[in-house]
């Protein structure tokens, strides 16, 4: 429960900075992604900047979760071939809405719900891809199965 | 309307980062709270955080419109910077196929524009400098070919 309360609390603390950075708005994003302003770039560089002295203080200091009591830490992967392929997906997508999961969330409590209409098919896309990959996992198995009849 | 500066806002967000990693241990995602979603539609399941920290998204975006901004109940996309076409259907059968392309893109990739644009790189995570450099490639790319469309606006 504290943790849904925690994860809804900084959800609306960001959600706001989303809001008023403008960044629920796909003209602004349009406008970084053709180069015309550094805003959007700045802010996220920045953000990354505060983010990860943050991280690594909080490591540093050996301290633990407030609310899960877990020592703070994480683990990074190296790149893979999902990594690349996924990105030009997700790039494609975020060229043509200008928008992406956290600021359409953002965009659509503002009162501008055709956001709903790219958060409906980020949902099918995730579904997709979940069954996707279920069925590439399952896939030795059932090669296996038929080479046994 | 008001628009909060880059500089104020990118140390802001920082800190709202540093704040999950604090109390949670967890990284920002977005993309995390469609997939919460998505499987507890598929087969009921008990939200995450990440589900909740999508529902504060929503509910901070009306906060501001409903403090620093107007809310204005509108059923507009826009043109999203002059690209999409006025045309109400062509604009939402695009808008699916956006959503449905960044959804599946960015939960093969593990991520999306926050969790490896912004948290992942911060921690220093090579797979999310590969990813952000992949999905600011192909975005920057895609947009400026788009003003080379018959009637390209943009």
């Amino acid at each position: 429960m504290t943790k849904k309360l925690a994860g809804l609390f900084f959800g609306v603390a960001i959600g706001f900075i989303l809001a008023w950075a403008r960044l629920s708005d796909p003209a602004v994003i349009r406008r970084m992604l053709l180069l015309r302003e550094p805003d959007v770039f700045l802010l996220m560089g920045s953000a990354a900047l505060v983010a990860g002295v943050g991280a690594r203080l909080l490591r540093a200091a050996g301290a633990r979760a407030l609310v899960t009591g877990e020592p703070i830490g994480w683990s990074v992967d190296r790149p893979r071939r999902s990594h690349f392929a996924g990105s030009v997906l997700f790039g494609a997508g975020w060229s043509i809405a200008a928008t992406c999961p956290g600021p359409i969330a953002a965009m659509t409590g503002e009162g501008r719900v055709a956001g709903l209409v790219v958060a409906a098919g980020l949902m099918v896309g995730v579904v997709l891809q979940g069954a996707a990959e279920k069925r590439l996992a399952a896939r030795p198995l059932s090669t296996a199965g038929a080479a046994g009849q | 309307m008001t628009r909060c500066p880059w500089y104020l806002a990118g140390p802001l967000l920082g800190l709202f980062i540093v704040g999950l990693r604090a109390t949670l241990n967890k990284p920002l995602t977005g993309l995390g709270g469609f997939i919460d979603l998505a499987e507890n539609a598929v087969a009921p399941r008990r939200l995450g955080y990440r589900a909740f920290l999508l529902f504060g998204f929503v509910l901070g975006g009306a906060l501001f419109a409903a403090t620093l901004g107007s809310f204005s109940f509108s059923l507009s996309y826009g043109t999203a910077g002059g690209l999409l076409p006025d045309a109400q259907g062509a604009q939402v059968a695009l808008l699916l196929f956006a959503g449905a392309l960044m959804g599946f893109g960015a939960r093969t990739a593990g991520g999306c524009t926050g969790s490896h644009g912004i948290c992942g790189t911060s921690l220093g995570s090579p797979a999310s400098f590969a990813a952000a450099a992949t999905f600011f490639g192909t975005a920057l790319l895609l947009s400026r070919l788009y003003t080379l469309l018959p009637g390209g606006k943009p």
